[in-house]
């Protein structure tokens, strides 16, 4: 250092600020470590042995207390997957689960709950929006019981009392309706995310632009068709995208409910079948090579609708560069 | 400019408009009570026609888009009365009579419009009811056949007029018990009868058939109804109606919750009513309560204790793990500058949208493998709390990771190279400098991730065996598996007992939520 | 403690902070960086104080090369614009808190703590937090915190600018006063040239980068080097007008469509030499209203008055020329009036308008 300090010696003594950086980035790696490990154990890993398993048929009817067993069977389970007649129709059904509950809880049903709060007292709109987080909340367990007995056969649910007390026949609606309150159910705990991300965002609308389109003599409903509404196309897009995915992959409240049936797979969704396929298979045998392979197709469904829609959302451009930095 | 008031509107400013005369304004309502028809009849279509056998091609066996369109035809005169009743409400301060005078004569003529589409589509009150074609009244003996249709359903089985039916199969019926069974069945279902003639007991089985009477004496309830609801609609004021919305909207929720609170202070319910062992009213308890603590539900044995506490370790260990975690990997990435940074910052967005839930069997292979790893393995290996935590520490990691960067990025940089010039290490600045200055996102993400894990079911469920580490969710799941039949008031309490902690908090930490949940961006669903 | 910088540049990306920048600081000295934002001033007081990694260049502290020297052993104490006072501690614990860091013991901690304190008067409130202080309060808390440690370097990061006009004035007596009393190298980051002139023994004059000049107050105001540095420093700023300067029998004339004003040799004969249009720079207190028109006088119409208190400023037109100048209030000037202007030559500056180098000073 000495030498370094003589003047006129105008070299970065880059020996030693290597070593200097090289210090503080085991520093930061320092702090990442636990989650690092947390993602490598619980992610990384998992999902190359799901890769490898979909390969595999490894099923508990070969299941010893050694893995090593399983036989390599390449893209079988691939190929028994798109012949597979009842995949087919899960694929559907997942479809139809994913576009309905979508379409009329977590964005249609969302918005209206957020305009209407919006447009009462402050304080009562944030009692509603407070009681509408209460299904996430709740445990799937506690919550699928509650809407077990609401949907209960006579005498003992709650809708179909009201139906007797109307007059109306009573049903055993698990088996007549299943899906309409898979959906329900569901829905019911999606309005909360949505109708968040709406009202802040029409909460952010400046209040004088909401004035001003009074002043102007709209109505109240002229002013949510033509000031609001398009203020808030993108957290709707955000809603959208955010919101399939996660319906795709929620599947609990499903197989509290429903378990997929009534009947074979009436109900049953593409997250389900891959739960159902390797845990608890209709016919007692776990098959957890094949159900691996549901789960790789639907993993590679989710990585992509991720990476597509962090690109929309530019959550990249999100990342400022630190302001300190390593010597 | 007519269509500037709306359906319910408020109207701050008055726009200046020229009186329109009766027959005008009688013209629009009706013009728009005969849109609203128009758009839920087509949305009907679009449900029954386009939407369900769309997805019937797809094998899909749903009822949904059957429901809805009922629901769209059941609206369709209500939403009808109140385009019409809209226009009406303009006058509701100025002129009463006026406003009513225009209210009922567009609700009578639309549901004039209405009743004449019911008649000609056999739809509504002009649909075909389920019959047995004769007349019955109830007697001393029992119902008695007063009049059979000839070539009738009834005729055809051999019922004659005198014969006193006495019941459907074995099942004894007056009048009010045959017309509710009537009207449950469907076209082609049999019934069969017993009654007696002359002293003599006799069975004959008749087939329901479906006979349209179209009665315009039928029409008058409705019309009534139709009159009164278009009152009501004139007369609400108008900020009431995002409440009633609200409300309406939310009521499903709240009449379930309102059960859970009911069944657990009563011996058993039916719907809503609470009943005692004979079937009246009351049978108010703290038994289901009592059997909690006591251990035995529907002869199941059970200790709570440890139950509880394994929710309470998971919950706990999760938050600890979860905030520690999170906020040292967050604080590395708003912070600190090494490569890779904008890597990892990448890849926790997309591990945010990862559906990790796929991973299920996977990661049960890797925590049997964690379990063989010497001492650790006993803490975070299959079946056990600690390794239960770390799954679900692992998959709440993205979104706490994401949530503590948000709030590191918040905090002055001025702070951090205050304290660094002061003489502190990273760790430190972190630790001592940093981390009291984000409590509110602490706490946020502490609550967050406690509920995660008190409410936490799959996870334990599938990685747990046996009632050693099953926490109250999966205790409460076994509980109605596994009993029979089972006993959903004891259940319910146990439903309630898992909920009361999540009701403190939610009444403590609304807003705290709120904000998480909101994270939006942030945040995961 | 000397602070040497020698050829520093600090770049982010693609993106300048500084570039080539050379400062020879005397131990004891006060320094100011002065400069418009993003000029580069506090970036390069973030290198200094070890906070940003110099791209390229040396810095010594004394003779020793800091570079790659962490903050926390730079000796360094540093007040920030935002003050960064650490909210969830009181006063005491912030004072404390570089002391602590060096494990002081207790005991010492309270005793340098107190001496500090009283010092800056503020020996009354150790208990409180800082959300319960005034600015002013603050800024005494945030400059107890950096002296505390006996720092060999005092850096300021535009401590001022939060405070309120007249505390200001306070602050920047007690800072120069303090400064002076316990001897340590400091500099200091402003945007505002009064607390520069005012405060520094020297001034670096920052702009895109680079460095301007580096000279004491005195020289930069009268000698500046550079059109910049000239039109930087003063309040209000000096007059630029192009001009060629022109010489007649030994007289120099400095001449547009509509002026044309007699220098001195001395300032008149390089610029004349230069050769072609220069520009000449002329600042407002070097121009006066004459009473009585004369032949050295050019007559102009005000074009607007704007009150400061004490002086009106007042905009008159020459020609297609626009100059700022001062007049007393009691002259009671309106705009419209038609005046006559006093031009004082012998400060008039010239500056080459290529390099917009001063073609006076070197």
């Amino acid at each position: 250092m000495s030498e370094q300090a003589k003047t006129g010696d105008t070299t970065v003594p880059r020996s030693r600020g290597g070593s200097n950086a090289l210090k503080s980035y085991l520093g930061a790696y320092g702090f990442m470590a636990p989650a690092g490990i947390l993602v490598i154990v619980f992610f990384l890993i998992p999902v190359a042995i799901v890769l490898y398993l979909s390969l595999t048929n490894l099923a508990s009817s070969n299941f010893t207390s050694n893995l090593a067993i399983m036989e390599f069977i390449g893209l079988k389970n691939y190929q028994t997957l798109l012949n597979d007649q009842f995949a087919r129709k899960i694929f559907f059904n997942t479809i139809f689960y994913v576009l309905v509950t979508l379409s009329i809880f977590n964005v249609s049903l969302a918005l209206l709950v957020s305009l209407l709060t919006t447009h009462i007292d402050r304080s009562a709109g944030f009692v509603f929006r407070a009681l509408w987080i209460l299904p996430r909340i709740t445990s799937p367990v506690v919550y699928i019981l509650i809407w077990k007995r609401m949907i209960a056969e006579a005498p003992f649910g709650i809708i179909n009392q009201f139906n007797e007390a109307l007059g109306q026949p009573t049903y055993n609606y698990i088996s007549t309706n299943p899906w309409v309150f898979v959906v329900v159910v569901n829905g019911f705990i999606g309005v909360s995310f949505g109708m968040i991300i709406f009202t802040s965002a029409i909460e952010s609308i400046p209040r004088d632009l909401l004035n001003a389109s009074l002043v102007d003599g709209s109505s109240k409903l002229q002013r949510i068709r033509y000031v609001i509404m398009p203020l808030i196309r993108w957290p709707l897009l955000f809603v959208v995208t955010y919101q399939t995915l996660s319906l795709l992959t929620s599947f609990v409240e499903i197989q509290l409910l429903t378990d997929g049936g009534p009947g074979l797979y009436r109900t049953e969704v593409w997250s389900l079948t891959a739960y159902h396929r390797a845990l608890s298979n209709y016919f007692g045998n776990a098959q957890w090579g094949y159900g691996s392979a549901f789960a790789v197709l639907l993993v590679m469904i989710g990585v992509v609708l991720a990476v597509i829609y962090m690109r929309v959302f530019r959550f990249d451009e999100l990342i400022a560069e630190p302001r300190v930095e390593a010597l | 400019m007519k269509s500037r008031d709306g359906l319910f509107d408020t109207l701050k400013v008055k726009v200046d408009e020229s009186p329109q005369s009766f027959p005008q304004d009688l013209a629009e309502a009706l013009r728009f009570g005969a849109i609203s028809i128009c758009v839920l009849l087509i949305a009907a279509f679009l449900f029954s026609g386009v939407i369900g056998p769309l997805f019937a091609l797809g094998s899909v066996e749903e009822t949904v888009t059957d429901v809805l369109t009922r629901l769209a035809l059941l609206a369709l005169p209500f939403v009808a009365y109140i385009s019409g009743a809209s226009v009406a409400r303009r006058y509701t301060r100025s002129d009463i009579a006026r406003a009513l005078g225009l209210a009922f004569t567009s609700t009578a003529l639309l549901f004039a419009l209405i009743s004449a589409g019911y008649f000609v589509l056999d739809y509504g009150v002009f649909a075909p009811r389920q019959s047995l074609q004769m007349t019955l009244s109830q007697t001393e003996a029992g119902i008695r056949v007063d009049a059979v249709v000839a070539g009738g359903a009834a005729e055809t089985a051999g019922l004659q007029v005198g014969d006193v039916i006495s019941a459907i199969r074995r099942d004894a019926v007056d009048l009010g018990a045959f017309n509710k069974r009537l009207s449950q069945s469907t076209e082609g279902d049999p019934l069969r009868l017993r009654f007696t003639r002359s002293d003599e007991e006799l069975q004959e089985t008749v087939r329901v058939v479906l006979v349209s009477d179209k009665q315009l004496g039928a029409l008058l309830p409705g019309l009534a109804l139709a009159l009164v609801f278009t009152a009501i609609i004139v007369f609400l004021p108008g900020h009431w109606a995002p409440y009633i919305a609200l409300v309406g909207l939310l009521s499903p929720l709240i009449v379930g919750y309102f059960w859970v609170i009911i069944a657990t202070f009563s011996f058993r319910t039916e719907g809503l009513v609470p009943l005692d062992g004979n079937d009246n009213f009351g049978g108010f308890t703290l038994k289901n309560w009592e059997s909690i603590f006591v251990g035995n539900i529907a002869g199941l044995e059970f200790n709570i204790v440890p139950i509880f506490m394994t929710s309470l370790a998971i919950a706990v260990v999760m938050t600890f793990v979860v905030l520690l975690v999170s906020s040292m990997a967050g604080y590395a990435l708003s912070r600190m500058h090494f490569p890779g940074r904008r890597f990892f910052l990448s890849f926790t967005l997309i591990l945010h949208g990862f559906p990790a839930i796929t991973l299920l069997i996977p990661i049960f292979i890797v925590l049997l493998r964690l379990g063989n790893i010497p001492v650790i393995g006993e803490l975070i290996g299959f079946n056990t709390v600690g390794g239960i935590a770390l799954v679900m520490v692992a998959f709440q990691l993205p979104l706490g990771v994401w949530l503590m960067k948000g709030f590191f990025d918040n905090i002055p940089w001025d702070m951090e190279r205050s304290a660094l010039i002061d003489g502190a290490s990273r760790w430190r600045t972190y630790w001592e400098i940093l981390l009291p200055q984000i409590r509110p996102g602490l706490l946020a993400l502490g609550i967050f991730a406690f509920i995660g894990g008190w409410n936490a079911y799959i996870i334990p469920a599938t990685y747990s065996i046996g009632s050693g580490v099953s926490n109250l969710p999966v205790f409460l799941n076994e509980l109605i598996d596994e009993t029979a039949p089972v006993d959903w008031n004891q259940v319910a309490a146990v439903g309630l007992f898992q909920l009361i902690p999540i009701f403190i908090f939610f009444i403590f930490a609304q807003e705290y939520l709120l904000n998480i949940y909101a994270g939006g961006t942030k945040g995961s669903s | 403690m000397k602070v040497t910088i020698d050829n520093l540049s600090k770049k982010f990306g693609e993106v300048v902070g500084v570039e080539n920048l050379t400062l020879h600081i005397e131990d004891g000295e006060f320094v100011a960086f002065l400069g418009p934002s993003g000029c580069g001033k506090t970036t390069t007081l973030l290198t200094l104080a070890g906070i940003y990694k110099p791209t390229d260049g040396v810095i010594r502290f004394g003779e020793r090369v800091v570079n790659t020297v962490q903050p926390k052993d730079r000796n360094i104490g540093m007040v920030f614009q935002s003050y960064a006072l650490y909210p969830h501690m009181t006063v005491f614990q912030n004072i404390a808190y570089p002391l602590k860091l060096k494990k002081v013991s207790k005991a010492d901690q309270h005793d340098r703590v107190r001496q500090v304190a009283n010092v800056m008067g503020i020996g009354e409130l150790l208990d409180r937090r800082p959300g319960q202080l005034s600015g002013g309060q603050q800024q005494r808390v945030a400059l107890g915190r950096a002296l505390v440690k006996e720092p060999d370097v005092l850096l300021f990061d535009e401590p001022l600018s939060n405070l309120d006009a007249r505390l200001r004035l306070t602050m920047r007596g007690e800072i120069k006063h303090l400064q002076k009393d316990l001897g340590i190298t400091s500099i200091y980051v402003t945007h505002d040239q009064v607390e520069a002139m005012t405060m520094a023994d020297r001034i670096a004059v920052m702009s895109g980068g680079h460095l301007q000049a580096f000279d004491s107050p005195d020289e930069l105001y009268d000698r500046p080097k550079t059109q910049f540095v000239a039109g930087f420093v003063g309040n209000p700023p000096m007059n630029f007008v192009d001009v060629s300067v022109q010489a007649s029998n030994g007289r120099f004339f400095a001449e547009t469509e509509s002026l044309r004003l007699e220098v001195q040799k001395e300032r008149g004969a390089p610029p004349a030499s230069h050769g072609g249009p220069v520009v000449m720079g002329i600042r407002p207190e070097d121009i006066q209203i004459a009473s009585d028109p004369n032949n050295g006088t050019v007559s102009g119409e005000i074009f607007v008055v704007e009150p400061l208190g004490r002086e009106d400023l007042i905009d008159v037109r020459i020609g297609r020329h626009s100059f700022l100048l001062l007049a007393d209030t009691e002259d009671r000037h309106q705009a419209g009036e038609r005046v006559s202007l006093a031009f004082d030559m012998e400060q008039a500056q010239f500056f080459d308008p290529e390099t917009e180098k001063s073609l006076l000073w070197q």
